[in-house]
């Protein structure tokens, strides 16, 4: 996933690493101002959990493995604020330890992995619990979905980098970009899966470790110290869903934020294989009439002699395969969320009817 | 003799290195020069070159994993030229990148951070995760090692898939009651929010 230095140009380099070190500082703003002096063991840990958690092997076939990303689990566990610091804080361990990934285009890294993974899966997550509620189910398909949906737009960013750093003569983004989403619908599915399995895992184990973060609220005022709450009450105790009623007014804003933001995701991840078609459909036309240098064909007849000569699979399935990678990774998706959020414990609605009932 | 620099200059010329390794085109034979810069701060610096054959051995599937996508999606030569593009200017990022690696102690370049005017507080979170960074990678270790001592036969793909993320979740688990532990201690020792350094050995000085 790390992309390298010598993939993406200069002036692509230089722009995400601006965007990035925005989103990175303005996190580290809200950092400093929300929690108290917990937060830095806390964010420290999670990053230290995230970089073990990547150590993780997850066997796909005999010689190749996949691993957990972690954007999305250290934002629901931690907060979207946190959990970029904490990814962000990863690559450049991961830089400056193994010289994984790059350092011009660590910029690039951490807008896909980080802000993407941590403030984008943190607004989908929160998205998908206004129609499934704030339960321990809502809180697993959403950061399923968050997941899958996290990693998505980051391969679409990616091809968007890749157009801007290379001119068009140099690189087909369309065919590109087929075989990229093609690839992350499945890496995607892998991030979603490990990323439900482990979070429902927890919420089975220790609700309370997530439960009041996931939520959007406060933190509880009383016993501040995991294990004191666990001291306190017994594991099947509902008293920690209501230590602190959730304050109404902050979670619309939070939510028509979310939507606002998962609107833009959503256009990311699913109309940009028709954006770039029709980008296509404009530059022919732009070569046609003459004005640009878009259209090599005809100019330089020596460079693309042997253009019929490669066998291109999937050049003819392009806009099929896209909608394949697109449709068949959602169909999988949601029915992973479904399953997992089914093996939830029926203990949340016991919970919902009994906080109903009073 | 790199190792003795003063960490800002080895900072600073890792950077103009893989800056000169990602701008030069790949046809140009400035790249010869570079490279032959690159691999003469390596033999500078003492790193073994067995070393560097191994890391790199590691390092290349991923990246031709990324790289061979551009020939497989672009139809000609300008795939495969991006393709030895990405990959040269890669492999030898990446030797820099490994180069300072070896050169520089991780608390130096914490040091030199601090000096740039990195905020305190991710200082701090970045000390923190990386003095924990090995805690739990034993403690996983372990896991992983209990694990194994408990499957007597290999396990279909979903149950292999399913106790690897139990084991992140655990691992999850586990470190959030080690922050607390950690905070408590924090707590204990004065902590107020506020870092405070102590300041470096100076050991860029022979």
């Amino acid at each position: 996933m790390h992309i390298q230095d010598g993939v993406l140009s200069p002036v692509v380099c230089a722009a995400t690493g601006a965007i990035a070190l925005g989103a990175v500082s303005y996190s580290v703003r809200r950092l400093k101002q929300s929690v108290g002096d917990r937060t830095i063991p806390l964010t420290g840990m999670m990053a230290a959990l995230v970089f073990a958690g990547q150590m993780v092997n997850f066997p796909i076939g005999a010689p190749v493995s996949g691993h957990l990303l972690g954007g999305v689990l250290a934002a629901t566990v931690v907060g979207p604020w946190a959990g970029c610091v904490a990814m962000t804080l990863v690559l450049f361990v991961q830089w400056a330890l193994f010289s994984d990934g790059g350092l011009f285009s660590l910029g690039a890294n951490v807008l896909h992995m980080a802000v993407i993974g941590s403030w984008g899966g943190h607004a989908v997550r929160l998205f998908v619990q206004c129609f499934i509620g704030d339960s321990r189910k809502g809180i697993v398909i959403g950061s399923v979905i968050a997941a899958w949906v996290s990693v998505m737009a980051a391969a679409t960013l990616l091809c968007l980098e890749f157009r801007l750093s290379w001119s068009p003569s140099e690189i087909d983004v369309s065919k590109f970009f087929t075989l990229m989403v093609s690839f992350h619908s499945l890496i995607g599915l892998g991030e979603a899966l490990i990323t439900g399995v482990a979070i429902s895992f927890v919420i089975n184990q220790r609700p309370e470790l997530i439960e009041w973060r996931a939520e959007g609220r406060q933190p509880p005022d009383g016993p501040r110290n995991s294990q004191e709450v666990r001291r306190l009450t017994p594991a099947s105790s509902p008293n920690i869903d209501r230590v602190n009623p959730v304050n109404t007014t902050t979670v619309a804003i939070t939510r028509t934020l979310a939507a606002g933001l998962i609107i833009a995701l959503a256009i990311a991840a699913f109309l940009s294989p028709f954006a770039s078609s029709s980008a296509d459909g404009l530059e022919a036309a732009l070569g046609q009439l003459g004005i640009s240098e878009f259209n090599l064909t005809g100019r330089v007849p020596g460079m693309l002699k042997d253009y019929d000569k490669v066998p291109v699979p999937i050049a003819a399935w392009q806009t099929l395969a896209v909608s394949i990678a697109g449709i068949g990774g959602t169909l999988a998706v949601f029915v992973l969320a479904w399953l997992l959020g089914r093996a939830m414990p029926a203990a949340t609605q016991a919970l919902n009817s009994e906080a109903a009932g009073e | 003799m790199c190792h003795r620099w003063p960490p800002l200059a080895k900072l600073l010329s890792a950077i103009a290195m893989i800056l000169a390794a990602t701008c030069v085109p790949v046809a140009h034979p400035l790249i010869g020069i570079v490279t032959c810069g690159i691999f003469f701060a390596h033999t500078l610096a003492r790193i073994p070159l067995a070393y560097v054959a191994r890391r790199l051995l590691f390092f290349w599937p991923p990246l031709f994993l990324m790289a061979i996508s551009l020939p497989l999606s672009q139809a000609g030569q300008k795939g495969w030229l991006l393709f030895v593009t990405i990959v040269v200017r890669g492999t030898l990022s990446f030797s820099t990148a490994l180069w300072l690696v070896n050169v520089m102690p991780f608390d130096q370049l914490l040091a030199t951070l601090r000096r740039l005017r990195i905020p305190d507080v991710l200082l701090a979170i970045l000390s923190l995760m990386y003095r924990f960074l090995f805690v739990l990678w034993d403690e996983l270790d372990r896991m992983r090692t209990a694990r194994a001592a408990r499957l007597f036969r290999k396990p279909s793909l979903w149950a292999t898939w399913r106790s690897a993320a139990h084991l992140v979740g655990r691992l999850l688990i586990r470190a959030l009651d080690r922050a607390d532990r950690i905070h408590g201690a924090m707590l204990a020792r004065g902590w107020d929010g506020r870092s405070r350094w102590i300041e470096q050995p100076r050991e860029d000085r022979p």
